[in-house]
């Protein structure tokens, strides 16, 4: 067998494990830090982000990856820079453009070394609809990677600051070097406060997913 | 009895019928932002106000795209120094009003927040 399938799978697994964080606001608020978790099937995410202004933020975090067809394994370790590029404030509505870029250190069973990355969001928001579009970019030794994400949100009533916030969230995901070819699908439901966010839901296979967020 | 008492309760009476302000109640900052759309982001607001020396409580209604500070007693905050924390933040700013409404009542008329 080449080698680059497993390379292909492993970072494929990394970009899939990295969908789901990537995918919330990376800046919170100025002196804010925020607590992150996610697991699925095939692993475990967590990372800690301090937002030192409303523009800018810096992330570090681990995730765990298991199953993987040939490396077994995969552990990944980066820190992340991003940054708020735009931001539109509507009467009752909100649209960003963030950017953000990072380094990582990469291990399975075929491969240790360096994984920088860089990434992008668009998103806009009102209390009943929230649309994002995500790109990323990972490399490492020999491999690249790319990832695209939409996101389509409903919230089913309008919350206030007071209430708890209810989203039925659909994601498409599409990556190069993917074992899994094509769109896959996720649909979930998301939860949130001003101080924490849950989300529980399953993607097109059946897989559970799960991940919760703290402001602190 | 000193006459002075019964004309300073009559005054506060009328004053109080008439909605005026209350004696040795502080004003409240009354601010319509945008961009208020999402409690999860919104929990900033009332960070950045409570490092605030002069700032009480806080309200933040999304429905009425409205942040209103109570401000403590002999105190103020300057309409720049508000506007920069809510800047600051990640909102606009649209309008500052200073009123003599407590927090609790316009939290009561607005139905929620917090």
């Amino acid at each position: 067998m080449s080698l680059r399938l497993p390379l292909a799978a492993a970072t494929a697994a990394v970009a899939m494990a990295m969908a789901a964080p990537a995918a919330a606001r990376p800046i919170t608020y100025t002196g804010g830090t925020m607590l992150m978790a996610e697991s699925n099937a095939d692993g475990r995410h967590a990372s800690f982000t301090y937002s030192h202004s409303f523009r800018w933020a810096t992330s570090v975090g681990a995730l765990r990856h298991d199953g993987l067809a040939t490396t077994g394994h995969l552990d990944l370790e980066y820190v992340r820079v991003a940054h708020l590029v735009r931001r539109w404030n509507f009467p009752a509505a909100q649209a960003n453009a963030f950017v953000w870029g990072g380094l990582g250190h990469a291990r399975t069973g075929v491969s240790d070394g360096l994984s920088p990355h860089v990434g992008l969001q668009l998103d806009y928001e009102t209390r009943r609809i929230y649309t994002a579009f995500n790109s990323e970019l990972y490399e490492g030794d020999g491999w690249s990677h790319r990832m695209d994400m939409a996101t389509l949100g409903w919230a089913p009533y309008e919350h206030d600051i007071d209430r708890l916030a209810t989203w039925i969230v659909v994601r498409g995901t599409h990556t190069t070097n993917a074992a899994e070819t094509g769109v896959v699908g996720q649909a979930f439901l998301r939860f949130f406060t001003p101080k924490w966010w849950l989300e529980v839901g399953a993607d097109e296979n059946g897989e559970p997913i799960a991940g919760l967020m703290v402001n602190f | 009895m000193n006459p002075m008492i019964p004309r300073t309760l009559a005054a506060m009476a009328l004053a109080m019928a008439l909605g005026l302000p209350q004696p040795g109640f502080a004003k409240t900052l009354k601010m319509e932002v945008n961009g208020l759309v999402c409690s999860f982001c919104a929990h900033g607001i009332q960070s950045a106000f409570a490092k605030e020396p002069a700032a009480g409580e806080v309200l933040v209604s999304l429905e009425n795209r409205l942040v209103a500070v109570e401000l403590k007693d002999g105190q103020d905050i300057a309409d720049a120094t508000a506007k920069k924390l809510l800047t600051e933040a990640g909102y606009t700013v649209v309008s500052i009003r200073r009123v003599d409404t407590p927090v609790a009542t316009l939290r009561a008329e607005v139905g929620g927040g917090d």
